[in-house]
């Protein structure tokens, strides 16, 4: 159910990420986040396209990781933040984390391949699901509006594409 | 003290497939994160000094990823950039699979008998109606050719989609002196790869003219520089 892939540039690690609905201890999950204490990104599945999408996220995080070149405190918040369209840090947090009144959450964990953590989702008050159903939760609308996409650009490739692109242009945009 | 750790991709396109080296970049094809993909490899000129070469590569991959951006933004087909190193200057974007030149087209539609003109018109017609689109953008590509435009082909029946691809010399500019320049160095590589294909060029500069909101100025502006070229006449 939860979706391990590699990293080409780094093969020695592995993202591994886990899907949760009908979530009811969000705001509790929120703050363990927040004081550090969760190995793994949480992030609002809402905003999720794909799972392809975090991994994007997720390559650039371990990469500027590994350069010393991050723009955030910790890898974990450095996914949520290469996640959004913009360079506001506080924006990435509030429209890509988990907020209190979430009912979902996906949970990102980048370890090594031989290592696998479980110990996460005993922590969610939730029912786990295949990682592949984030397309039924994402809001496409919303995204559409966060990301600034054109209708043009809808017909030159998918949402995913288009959402895709900008995660990975920001820096020069 | 900060490591530097930046290896990760010069280690990954050491094992990668090369796909093709040109003057400026070495193109592999590698799997990215599941997906096929293309990374173009900007690599040190050692002719230059090095100070300039760093800030000159550094400014092309800058100018590739904005421009295929924008190009998107304005629905004009552009390989999707999945991520970019700023300290290899490689560009990992999307491989345009089942995709083939405008120019390995063009040869091989002038090659077969059946309905050629008519297919070559209608190509003409749709890369005049993407290039009005682009310089209506303001994005000036820099380096048209046939080998720089690719058809996607869609299944069965739809339409190929025409795809634009290196973007490295490209840069925003509303100047129609630079839009006329862009359409210049199609028209010069095309009539050079293609033989006698003059009115067939002539076609798509009409189609550029009716697509484009400004083209009167841009093709003026043309007419300007190719009195300009080499080997002219200086008179009058």
């Amino acid at each position: 159910m939860h979706l391990t892939q590699k990293l080409e540039l780094f093969p020695d690690q592995r993202v591994t990420q886990t899907l949760f609905k009908e979530v009811k201890n969000a705001a509790e999950l929120r703050q363990s986040a927040v004081e550090g204490k969760i190995n793994g990104a949480l992030i609002n599945p809402t905003m999720l396209v794909d799972p392809f999408q975090v991994m994007v996220a997720a390559n650039k995080a371990v990469h500027f990781q590994k350069t010393g070149k991050m723009k955030t405190r910790s890898l974990y918040s450095e996914i949520i933040f290469n996640l959004s369209p913009t360079n506001n840090i506080s924006e990435a947090f509030k429209r890509f984390g988990i907020s209190d009144a979430d009912d979902s959450v996906m949970i990102v964990v980048v370890h090594d391949k031989n290592e696998t953590q479980q110990d996460i989702a005993a922590k969610v008050d939730g029912r786990q699901v295949p990682v592949e159903d984030v397309s039924s939760l994402s809001d496409p609308a919303k995204i559409k509006k966060l990301y600034k996409i054109t209708p043009q650009e809808e017909k030159c490739g998918t949402l995913l594409d288009a959402v895709v692109c900008r995660m990975a242009t920001k820096d020069v945009m | 003290m900060v490591l530097n750790h930046s290896m990760a991709v010069p280690e990954l396109l050491s094992k990668a497939e090369l796909m093709k080296q040109g003057a400026e970049a070495r193109v592999y094809r590698v799997q990215f994160l599941g997906k096929p993909a293309i990374v173009k490899e900007r690599f040190p000129k050692r002719y230059r000094h090095p100070v300039l070469d760093e800030k000159l590569t550094h400014r092309r991959a800058v100018q590739e990823v904005r421009s295929i951006l924008r190009c998107r933004r304005a629905g004009i087909s552009a390989p999707v950039v999945y991520f970019v190193d700023y300290t290899s200057n490689c560009i990992f974007m999307e491989e345009i699979l089942g995709s083939s030149t405008v120019r390995d087209y063009i040869t091989s539609t002038q090659q077969s008998d059946s309905c050629q003109e008519q297919k070559l018109e209608q190509l003409a017609q749709r890369v005049g109606q993407v290039l009005a689109k682009m310089h209506d953008e303001d994005v000036i590509h820099g380096d048209l050719t046939t080998s720089n435009l690719l058809l996607r082909h869609g299944q069965e029946d739809k339409v190929s989609d025409l795809v634009l691809i290196d973007f490295g010399l490209s840069y925003i500019s509303a100047l129609p002196e630079d839009k006329g320049v862009d359409l210049y160095v199609l028209e010069k590589a095309f009539l050079s790869t293609h033989p006698n294909t003059e009115a067939l060029f002539q076609k798509l500069l009409k189609s550029y003219t009716v697509s484009s909101k400004k083209s009167s100025a841009v093709i003026k502006k043309l007419d300007e520089v190719r009195l300009r070229g080499r080997k002219r006449s200086m008179v009058g």
